[in-house]
């Protein structure tokens, strides 16, 4: 998957008298997932992390840039001509109650992507369904498989969300916060499952979350985003221990580490909040939080996305 | 000085399938100007704890019992006018998990926060008017807030508007209930910010309610740990953190992700109990890596470790001859039948014989307290899975079997 400059643009209040105002949920995001990889982007609410694993799926057409799979460019396709993607590529939501019939058995939630892509027979359809049910390690599987979603506990239903994105063997999968709303054991369980999972099938993740501690321990390249913009990319290991831009540096001083020495001190938090995106500031969207920025530079001129370090980008002018 | 004290506070109740046993037997004190914080996963019974202590009941309350004491006065025993005027907002406030998606869409947020003091003093508007502004400002908002509805604020002002409002009647106490599990990360750490000052300036004690340990260091001078509706371990947060006693805490400590380290975070495998059915015993042993039998082992589970350990037995032949079948059905006692020829007393002999060779290498036989024959057959008691108390230094206690070891009388084959 790669994206190029990709654009999300909303336009919203438009009257037959006003000009809609563009509401620029990604600007100009550039990088690629690379095959049985992890990248993770993290933003705060707001930043666009969202509505970018949504283009990315083509769930909305980008308003500019090319989107490509697999070398096929996708940015601009029917959906009509989409299933072949649709099968390629699934979706883990946030919160998994909501994004499944309350009425459907676990069964049918599950046989739904296959008969909507015409796959295989009845049978064949239950084989897979206690398959991917076995890989979610919701065992036995007729058990669940019969279950109402109702029944089943937070960490169960993020598992049959979790098997559900599998059930089509796809090779893609944007994870969109599949863990925020769970307890923090069961957080790592998923993650672990959603780990083992890639290592065993080679499926590619894009994880959309707010929380750099588990990107850390769950990805393999991470990105950072601000008021729709990538402000930086790189490697976990070398993003964290040397964070390039202020944004990064900020994030990761406002997270703490388990240590009763952290309430003998005040964190150090930036001040203000994330812009609007409907007239974010001139120059560098960070420039008003930033707390190195120069006058003169960052407030008028975009920042580049620069390699700085061996595959590690940054969108500052003053990292080096 | 404690200001708040909780001795043996129980708080259960009623649904179709039985008691819920939401907080069961638990006592903490909070002192003046410090924080307790008290974590758990969800459905530990942390919530009902400070429902409890606010007296915040439903309708279908089943047991409500202990004491209470705030500034050393019993407030268990105020008339429910008494406790709404005396502790509610004024002794203790709260701030609710969520708070700030509760605020009322269609007031302003000035008349909200002011609405405790006209309610309970029936202060004058002008009067009120100032307080208020005076209590946005020692949450760090402008004055015009008090004249926004909430939909014109962001999340983190929101949070700011709700904290003033527990502020506002000065309480001697604040109880915070997952203040910022709605928040950004920055927005997160402005707001413990704020909570430290705050803290530093009035000497507020806080009851700091989190499933995030990370969080709760930042705030905590004692962490007490929640499972199943008892505390499984309380300390000052300079011990516990470091050196956790009870496995519960430990896989807690190690279940979160850690920004500035490598080390992999791992999961407790398994759920909470349901709080209608606890386990008996101690109430983590079924989740518990280390459990042994006075943690509460049921009789067809000592069944399987006899049957096991049989075949390690020297005499096993002579034994396993003697041996009919087990009965578990009470789980308290499990009940052996002699094959036929020998009698009970001589399978009574063997399987005391092979109990006390096997002790040594298999702790878990020490679940069993006695071995008799009666009526034919040999009833094997069992140690009743009982349930651990505290126990440690006054900085440190844990409620762990574990920990504990010389505290449980040691198996005596007769």
């Amino acid at each position: 998957m790669q994206l190029d400059n990709l654009r999300m643009w909303f336009q919203v209040g438009g009257t037959l008298f006003r000009k809609p105002i563009p509401v620029k949920a990604v600007d100009d995001v550039s990088f690629a997932i690379r095959r049985g990889e992890t990248i993770s982007v993290v933003g705060e609410s707001g930043s666009g992390k969202t509505t970018l694993g949504r283009t990315v799926l083509r769930l909305l057409e980008p308003t500019d840039g090319r989107l490509l799979y697999a070398g096929m460019d996708i940015t601009h396709a029917w959906q009509r001509d989409l299933m072949w993607l649709r099968r390629k590529a699934g979706i883990i939501p946030q919160d998994p109650y909501s994004s499944v019939n309350p009425t459907f058995p676990i069964f049918r939630i599950l046989e739904e992507p296959l008969s909507v892509q015409k796959l295989g027979t009845r049978r064949e359809h239950a084989e897979r369904i206690y398959r991917a049910l076995d890989n979610v390690k919701l065992t036995p599987p007729d058990f669940f498989a019969q279950k109402y979603p109702h029944q089943l506990s937070g960490g169960q239903r993020q598992r049959v969300a979790v098997a559900r994105a599998m059930i089509l063997e796809p090779e893609f999968i944007v994870a969109d916060e599949p863990v925020s709303m769970l307890d923090a054991s069961v957080r790592i369980s998923i993650l672990k499952l959603l780990r083992q999972l890639q290592q065993g099938f080679r499926i590619s993740f894009l994880y959309i979350t707010h929380d750099l501690a588990t990107a850390r321990h769950f990805s393999d390249r991470v990105g950072i985003m601000y008021a729709g913009k990538l402000v930086e990319l790189g490697p976990v290991g070398s993003l964290l221990a040397e964070p390039l831009h202020p944004y990064t540096q900020a994030l990761m001083e406002a997270i703490p580490d388990p240590d009763p020495e952290n309430r003998l001190k005040e964190r150090a938090a930036l001040p203000g909040e994330p812009p609007t995106l409907t007239s974010p500031p001139p120059g560098c969207r960070f420039h008003p939080r930033c707390p190195i920025a120069k006058a003169g530079l960052c407030d008028v001129e975009e920042p580049e996305f620069r390699e700085l370090r061996p595959g590690h980008l940054v969108a500052c002018h003053l990292a080096a | 000085m404690a200001i708040l004290e909780v001795q043996n506070l129980r708080y259960w109740y009623r649904t179709r399938r039985g008691a819920v046993k939401a907080v069961d037997d638990v006592s903490f004190s909070v002192d003046s100007g410090k924080t307790l914080a008290l974590v758990g996963e969800s459905g530990c019974g942390k919530t009902s704890t400070a429902a409890a202590i606010l007296r915040l009941l439903p309708r279908n309350v089943d047991t409500y019992e202990g004491r209470v004491l705030l500034d050393g006065q019993d407030i268990m025993q105020y008339g429910n006018e008494e406790f709404r005027q005396r502790v509610r907002w004024r002794g203790i406030s709260m701030v609710f998990q969520g708070a700030m998606n509760a605020l009322s869409p269609t007031t302003r947020c000035g008349y909200q926060v002011a609405e405790p003091l006209i309610v309970h003093y029936g202060t004058e508007k002008e009067e009120a008017i100032a307080a208020t502004k005076e209590a946005l400002k020692s949450v760090g908002l402008p004055e015009y807030v008090a004249y926004r509805y909430p939909h014109e604020l962001s999340g983190g002002m929101k949070q700011r508007v709700v904290t003033a409002m527990a502020l506002i009647m000065k309480p001697r106490m604040v109880i915070l209930d997952e203040p910022t599990s709605a928040l950004d990360v920055m927005t997160q750490a402005n707001i413990i910010n704020l909570l430290k000052r705050l803290q530093k300036e009035t000497g507020l004690a806080y009851l700091f309610i989190t499933h995030d340990l990370g969080l709760a260091s930042e705030l905590a001078d004692d962490v007490a740990i929640m499972y199943a509706g008892r505390i499984v371990e309380i300390g000052s947060s300079t011990k516990v953190y470091p050196t956790p006693q009870h496995p519960y805490t430990q896989k807690l400590i190690q279940s979160v992700p850690l920004l500035r380290k490598e080390e992999a975070p791992d999961f407790i495998p398994g759920a909470p109990p349901d709080l209608t059915n606890v386990p008996l015993g101690c109430r983590f042993h079924p989740r518990c890596p280390y459990a042994f039998e006075p943690c509460g082992w049921t009789s067809s589970e000592v069944a399987a470790i006899l049957g096991h350990e049989a075949l390690a037995f020297e005499a096993a032949d002579v034994h396993l001859a003697n041996v009919d079948r087990y009965d578990a059905k009470d789980p308290t006692q499990l009940v052996a039948y002699p094959a036929k020829g020998t009698t009970a007393s001589s399978l009574a002999a063997s399987l005391q014989e092979l109990v006390a060779s096997r002790r040594s290498m298999t702790p878990f036989l020490r679940a069993i307290e006695g071995i008799q024959a009666r009526d034919g057959r040999v009833v094997i008691r069992l140690h009743q899975g009982r349930m651990p108390e505290l126990a440690g230094e006054d900085d440190q206690r844990a409620a762990c079997w574990l920990l504990q070891q010389e505290a449980i009388t040691p198996a005596a084959a007769t």
